[in-house]
């Protein structure tokens, strides 16, 4: 449900009115809205000048808390003080924590680097002691890539063709598949054999930069002492940074708090309209909450400041902002309403609707017992996983409401991974295998009550919100669809045949008042929610499509020759069946709601109700 | 050839919508992708967007079914 709102005003001194937006802050419920006045409020150069201050400090605060990471204990407060001193420290808590991070990078890199030579160490390695057969030789290290078979071959046939007698070559194979190869060359081919392999664009291997020595053979011990000292370092650089977020993270992080606030104090300044001697803020809260506010302003200032409602609040204020407020067994499905814009205040939240309708269109779809319980199992991981008040909790409650009626949709079809149920002995009431048609029927039927639902919910809207004419349109359009389905019905003897005419009849005598009301794109908007009722038989199809993968997946145990090759394949088939069975139904049936259900009555484009209030970390980002 | 000309009959009914879905769906895909690279507050609208052509695969689904059964070549 969509909140009602209240506009109120706030009045007093001029002198007052920090002291008024601490205590609205405190509370938390006031949205405060630009006063209606002939000039917007004008902000004064200090404020913003004190702004600037306070957004460049808090960007240090959060690039130093991203270095160090963040407490998991909420910090005391911070008590403001020596200011410049204050700002100094936490600038070299910044550069403290960036210097560790990056020293930390480096090691780690240098770490991935060495141990990306450890291979070649070793193959070199078993190969030095071949150098010594030119003591003033020189000896070059390639590595020849995966899958050129032949290439040491035809390396080593270049390479004696033109230094014939003066050249050795040896080669070890790499678990990579590449070829790590050692030239051992006399002192005058050296030059002779740098250029060849130059030309034939064979590269050496060079030794990691920061050893002080370019040739790998010397630089073997080095790297090697290298690579053992690494994990200390880090060790070292770990237990620092670890120190002085201890230190240093609860202060951070109160102080960040502390800005944070003062940062929406001063935003809130320049929505207050303030002279020299008076001020008058103006804002939006819950009707529930005025009395709350009224008695926090009177007892802290008495008949100085005065707290009135501007207007009674009306479902047609358009600048009201929105907020949703659902029982907790509804509120979970937020997160299907959420991804579109927040609804128009004096419109409906679907919401509610939204938690009967999307889990029974869901479990209709996937339907089977097996499937549901698996389902069932990924929404507890992802419960035990997941922050109370973020996104995965609610999508974790959306996925085990989507399985309960998963697993009940199964036991009235009888259905357990497709048809092992009824070898199992589960009855089905409901054989949706056989009964492709009734399965049709009812699931054009329920997209017949789903999109009534949203024609009377259009009508509701449009008369709360006083655009009558638009109501009565929408009335006429629900008794069109009324009277067209049951002229069907008694056109197809389900009703008695003698009704087909005065059903006839009365659709032509509502068609005249839904133009005149609605003018002729009601004509296209009817033919479109025929269309919309008949896109239903999605859940039929989507159904049938799942129930028959499950079907084929248990008739592989039979058709593979061997049993256990059979329950492996079908165990797979199973398992792809289920990641479709989970997937498609959720696209298809937040697809019937945003275009066939959403589309008859839901206005997006409402403001976000953001009461003044003392800032707090999101549960999604700790 | 009565039994052939259902089962041609059934398999146009399916396989034109499907067509028709994938061409509509490669187009509206790649030109999502493209969105959301810039916008991903549009994901709602991309994925809305994409399943709209899909209506015609699954309609053509059914009328397969119904041609199958109505000429008692299905389950039912």
């Amino acid at each position: 449900m969509i909140v009602q709102m209240l506009r109120v005003r706030l009045a007093g001194p001029r002198a007052l009115l920090d002291a008024v937006l601490a205590v609205v802050q405190d509370l938390g419920v006031l949205h405060l809205d630009h006063p209606k006045a002939p000039e917007a409020p004008r902000v004064d150069g200090s404020v913003r000048k004190e702004k600037r201050h306070l957004q460049r400090l808090v960007a240090d605060l959060e690039s130093a808390l991203v270095e160090l990471g963040e407490a998991t204990n909420p910090p005391a407060p911070f008590i403001p003080g020596d200011w410049p001193e204050t700002i100094r420290r936490a600038r070299r808590i910044r550069r403290h924590a960036i210097r560790l991070h990056r020293a930390r990078a480096d090691l780690s890199d240098e770490r991935v680097l060495l141990l990306r030579y450890r291979e070649f160490f070793e193959a070199f390695e078993s190969l030095v002691g071949h150098e010594l057969t030119w003591p003033d030789g020189q000896a070059f290290y390639v590595v020849l890539r995966a899958g050129a078979g032949g290439a040491v071959a035809e390396l080593k046939r270049s390479l004696e063709s033109a230094v014939s007698g003066e050249v050795e070559l040896l080669a070890r194979e790499l678990s990579s598949g590449e070829q790590a190869v050692l030239i051992l060359v006399s002192p005058g081919a050296a030059s002779k054999v740098a250029k060849l392999l130059s030309e034939s664009r064979v590269e050496e291997l060079p030794a990691p930069a920061g050893i002080g020595e370019k040739n790998l053979l010397r630089a073997l011990p080095a790297l090697k002492a290298r690579l053992a000292a690494i994990p200390a370092e880090l060790e070292a650089v770990d237990r620092e940074r670890e120190a002085l977020r201890a230190k240093e993270g609860p202060w951070l992080e109160a102080l960040r708090a502390w800005v944070r606030d003062r940062l929406l104090l001063l935003d809130a300044r320049g929505k207050v309209l303030a002279g020299e001697h008076l001020f008058i803020l103006e804002g939006w809260l819950p009707r529930p909450r005025f009395g709350e506010l009224e008695g926090k302003v009177r007892e802290a200032f008495g008949p100085q400041v005065v707290v009135e409602v501007v207007g009674e609040e009306t479902w047609a204020a358009a600048d009201a902002p929105v907020t949703l407020k659902n029982p907790p067994l509804f509120r979970p499905f937020e997160v299907v309403t959420r991804m579109l814009p927040l609804p128009k205040y004096g419109t409906i939240d679907p919401t509610p609707f939204v938690a009967v309708f999307f889990p029974a269109f869901f479990g209709l779809m996937l339907g089977d017992v097996g499937y549901g319980l698996m389902l069932a199992a990924l929404a507890i991981v992802l419960r035990i996983k997941s922050k109370p008040d973020t996104t995965l909790r609610a999508v974790s409650q959306v996925g085990g409401a989507c399985a309960a009626t998963s697993i009940g949709f199964g036991f009235l079809f009888g259905e357990l991974f497709g048809s092992l149920g009824h070898r199992l002995g589960l009855h089905p009431v409901f054989n949706r295998e056989e009964a492709i048609i009734p399965f049709l029927g009812l699931s054009v039927a329920l997209g017949g009550v789903h999109v009534l639902l949203g024609l009377v919910l259009a009508a509701v809207s449009a008369w709360r919100r006083g655009h009558k004419r638009e109501a009565m349109g929408r009335g006429v359009a629900f008794t069109m669809v009324v009277l067209t389905a049951l002229s069907l019905l008694a056109a197809f003897e389900v009703l008695p045949s003698a009704l087909f005419t005065p059903f006839v009849v009365a659709v032509l005598v509502a068609f005249p008042v839904l133009i005149i009301l609605e003018g002729l794109v009601a004509l296209i908007e009817l033919l479109s929610t025929f269309g919309h009722i008949l896109s239903y038989a999605r859940i039929m199809a989507l159904g049938t499509a799942s129930l028959m993968l499950a079907v084929v997946a248990n008739q592989l145990v039979g058709a593979m020759g061997s049993v256990v090759v059979g329950v492996v394949f079908a165990l797979l088939f199973h398992l792809v069946n289920f990641a479709i069975g989970v997937f498609s139904p959720t696209i298809h049936a937040l697809r019937l709601h945003y275009v066939e259900f959403f589309g008859k009555f839901f206005s997006p484009g409402g403001a976000a109700y953001e009461p003044l209030g003392h800032w707090h970390r999101s549960p999604e980002s700790s | 050839m009565e039994i052939g000309l259902i089962a041609l009959a059934a398999a146009l009914a399916i396989g034109l919508p499907a067509a028709a879905t994938a061409w509509a769906q490669g187009r509206i895909g790649p030109a999502a992708a493209a969105s959301l690279a810039e916008k991903p507050e549009l994901s709602t609208t991309a994925i809305i967007l994409i399943a709209i052509p899909e209506t015609m695969v699954i309609l053509g689904f059914v009328v397969a079914v119904m041609i199958l059964l109505r000429s008692g070549g299905g389950a039912g």
